[in-house]
């Protein structure tokens, strides 16, 4: 699971917090009838989830007060403003040096020598058993324990290449050896990546960059095996007894296949960092096009503190790193219908002030507007116009609810509110450890009612992950923010003004860029 | 003939992993009768592996001594899980073991070998675990299952890497007292000492009921009796026509022929199989400690 950075907290990941705005509340409904219940919940923790909210609500107000909070954040906005648009004030040899410094500690007595060392690592299903393991992290919580356990392993027992095959690739791919196409080339990988390996470099023109580098062979070899459906299905069927565990898998197959090519993921990461080109908190590396192939992609060297370090930083600090990854995954949402389905905290780097760099987009979703409109409206009924009604035909009609289940309205959306429950009203919400052990636990509720009747629809399945990857990151920061009013200024329906000073400085850079058109 | 009931095999992966982790040696004394240049430690690492076990199960109960052997001697029944789990570990002992580990656990198996004689009820005969002939019988029926696993669902090693293989094996036979002389060196002084020996193989009940157990264990995991069933099909098609004909068991419809497909399903169960054994505590390490070494 670690994708180009180490992992940082297993728990954050295994955690889910609240669902927040549209979209998310779809994973209650499908995974409910998708997914066993393990034994990983806590048990014991009968509050619900409605009731923790309101407390974390009143809790809010003594522990840091919201004026307080605005001025914190002013300041901080106001270095924002200062530093604006800027990218990297430092050097492409300090960058360099500190990605050095950051290394990651990697097997190199074990290194693939071969394409042939690659097949027999990763052939023969281990590279699909692998990613779907990477994956499928929003079922983790419906595999079995052996499964789990197996699927983790698989990512430890991956070494790097030696150096010499990870130059042999990158000659392949780009046409000169590593050190004539750059002008600094380390042959030690920095870190390990999905189905390849990170090193630095500093291209000709001076810029300090990131080069990942995929294992020969791994795209062909994944390809086959993926092949092979009927074991496939009978694995997911043990592990995620389903209703509907071909629609998983192909979605599953797609985006697996999708990421072999490293093209794809260069074209998602720029579209990212040309849509958010000059924001002032959001990061994004751009992706250096005449140095990115199929196994090849150079994108920017970026530097910043790694999650677990953001536990030792001030709460104001933490709150608004957590703004901006919340304004990042809903805008990318529901402006740029595009979502990057991989949010675990080895993808962000922090630095300060709320800025946050946002790393590897081999895993992202694009949805039409067909797709995205119920979702909205989803939110828009519950949330806004409190129509109950409306929002039971707005699940049916994205498929997340069979039509004509014999409930009540009120049973439906008595399940579904907690999802729900961070932007039903204003006021200044933490995000809590205990309010996200309350939504999963609603989320693996099998003994719902709705279970029988819920679905996820192939192309929400990867959605789950708001859920499931997300906001567990906000509730591991405690995060503290009026998350309805931020909403509101994202959600297409309202387009609210601004509510804290990074809205303000969004606006003023949302009012003088040039938008690229949507996906 | 001890008929009881045979005990469940739940636990067949995690015992037989655990066997395996133990015996390969954090810091041998020496490279032991193979070392990490062999054929027998590339043939022993191979995917295949499971498949050559369970077909070379299937052969040596064919052996009517030896099957009595083992049917009124040893816990077979009671604990097969752990009599499988020993075997595992003793042939991994003595591929990746030192030559002093080696020769330890060999000294073990034959003092236990001293105390197991009686007479097959099938034939009549009289048997010792010790004698060489049963003993060849169990190893060249090993060998000749490694070498048919790997040809067929592993990665082929070629002519002269199988010729050197039986060769490197041999002394695995000796170790337990197989006078040199008698163990083939050659895949084709093989074949003709298993052709040579087949008038005296039989289908015995002891036998039969076993591999029927073996075939399809009790009380696996779920996950793992899914895979078995390929694994089980993968062993019985590698088995000769005549010894499938003795068991009475159909060549698998879904293996006959073995197109490239299917073999291709075979060899991605078997790393399904690979990656769950990966996952058992210390497994991965073994590896990674026989990686190393081969890498040299």
């Amino acid at each position: 699971m670690s994708r180009g950075t180490p992992r940082v907290s297993t728990r954050a990941r295994k955690v889910a917090a609240a669902a927040a705005v549209g979209g998310t509340a779809l994973a209650a409904a499908g995974v409910l009838g998708v997914l066993r219940r393990t034994g990983r919940l806590r048990a014991g923790r009968a509050v619900a989830a409605p009731g923790r909210v309101r407390e974390g609500r009143e809790l809010a107000a003594p522990g840091r007060r919201t004026g307080r909070l605005r001025v914190e954040r002013g300041i901080a906005a106001l270095g924002l403003a200062a530093r604006g648009g800027a990218r990297y004030a430092s050097s492409a040899p300090r960058l360099f040096a500190a990605a050095g410094e950051q290394r990651e500690q990697l097997r190199n007595d074990l290194a693939l020598q071969t394409a042939e060392d690659v097949t027999a690592t990763l052939g023969t299903m281990k590279g699909v058993l692998m990613k779907l393991g990477q994956m499928a992290s929003y079922v983790n919580d419906g595999l079995s324990p052996a499964a789990r356990r197996t699927l983790s392993r698989l990512q430890d027992s991956v070494p790097p290449m030696s150096p010499a095959l990870a130059a042999q690739v990158v000659t392949e791919e780009l046409g000169l050896p590593p050190e004539r196409a750059f002008a600094t080339w380390d042959p030690e990988p920095i870190a390990a990546a999905s189905i390849g390996q990170v090193h630095r470099a500093i291209t000709h023109d001076g810029r300090a960059v990131a080069v990942k580098v995929q294992y020969p062979g791994i795209a062909e070899t994944i390809e086959a095996d993926l092949g092979n459906a009927a074991l496939l299905r009978r694995m997911l069927k043990i592990s995620v007894p389903s209703q509907d565990v071909d629609g998983l898998l192909a979605e599953l197959r797609e985006r697996v296949t999708e990421e072999l090519d490293y093209r794809k993921e260069a074209r998602n990461q720029q579209m990212f960092a040309d849509y958010y080109r000059g924001h002032p908190t959001i990061v994004v590396p751009e992706i250096i096009g005449e140095l990115s192939t199929r196994r090849v992609v150079t994108s920017e060297l970026a530097e910043g503190a790694r999650f677990a370090e953001l536990a030792g930083w001030s709460q104001a600090e933490r709150d608004l790193a957590a703004e901006t990854i919340y304004r990042f995954v809903f805008r990318s949402l529901y402006e740029a219908h595009a979502f990057n389905g991989d949010p675990h905290p080895g993808n962000y780097l922090f630095h300060g002030g709320g800025r946050v760099t946002f790393l590897d987009f081999g895993l992202v979703k694009y949805f039409t507007a067909e797709e995205m409109r119920p979702l909205a409206a989803m939110v828009k009924h519950l949330c806004l116009d409190n129509d109950p009604e409306a929002f039971r035909r707005s699940m049916e009609e994205a498929g997340f609810l069979v039509k004509d289940a014999p409930l009540p309205t009120e049973t439906i959306v008595e399940h579904m509110a907690v999802f729900y429950d961070t932007v039903r009203v204003r006021g200044p919400v933490t995000m809590t450890g205990d309010y996200a052990s309350a939504v999963t636990r609603r989320f693996f509720d099998f003994h719902s009612p709705l279970a029988a009747y819920a679905a996820i629809p192939r192309s929400y399945v990867i959605l789950q992950r708001i859920n499931l990857g997300l906001f567990a990151l906000l509730g591991d920061l405690s995060a503290t923010a009026d998350w309805r009013r931020i909403a509101e200024e994202i959600w297409p329906f309202f387009q609210g003004p601004p509510s804290t000073p990074m809205g303000e400085a969004e606006a003023t850079w949302k009012s003088g860029r040039r938008l690229p058109s949507p996906a | 003939m001890s008929a009881g009931p045979y005990a469940d095999a739940a636990g067949l992966v995690e015992r037989s992993a655990a066997a395996y982790a133990a015996a390969v040696p954090d810091r041998p004394e020496d490279d032991g009768y193979f070392g990490p240049a062999s054929v027998t430690w590339r043939v022993s690492g191979d995917l295949s592996a499971p498949v050559a076990g369970l077909r070379s199960l299937l052969m040596q109960a064919l052996h009517p001594l030896a099957m009595a052997g083992v049917d009124q001697h040893s816990d077979w029944r009671r604990d097969p899980v752990g009599r499988l789990a020993a075997t595992s570990a003793y042939t991994a002992t003595v591929t990746y073991g030192d030559r002093a580990g080696a020769d330890r656990a060999a000294q073990r198996v034959r003092a236990i070998h001293e105390r197991v004689r009686g007479v097959d009820g099938v034939t009549g005969l009289p048997y010792a675990a010790g004698d060489p002939a049963l003993l060849l019988w169990v190893h060249a029926a090993l060998v000749d299952s490694a070498l048919a696993a790997v040809d067929l669902f592993g990665t082929p090693i070629g002519e002269a890497d199988a010729d050197r293989y039986v060769a490197e094996m041999a002394v695995a036979a000796t170790l337990l007292g197989v006078p040199q002389d008698m163990v083939p060196a050659t895949v084709a002084a093989l074949g003709r000492y298993i052709t040579d020996t087949r008038p005296e193989l039989r289908c015995t009940p002891a036998a039969a009921e076993s591999m029927s157990y073996l075939l399809d264990p009790p009380g696996l995991d779920e996950e793992i009796a899914d895979l078995w069933q390929d694994i089980r099909d993968a062993a019985v098609a590698a088995l000769p026509g005549w010894a499938r004909e003795m068991y009475g068991y159909p060549a698998p419809p879904t293996l006959t022929p073995l197109t490239a497909a299917r073999r291709t399903e075979i060899r991605q169960t078997l790393g399904v199989l690979d990656a769950v054994f990966l996952a058992e505590p210390g497994v991965l390490e073994a590896r990674q400690r026989l990686t190393v070494r081969m890498r040299g």
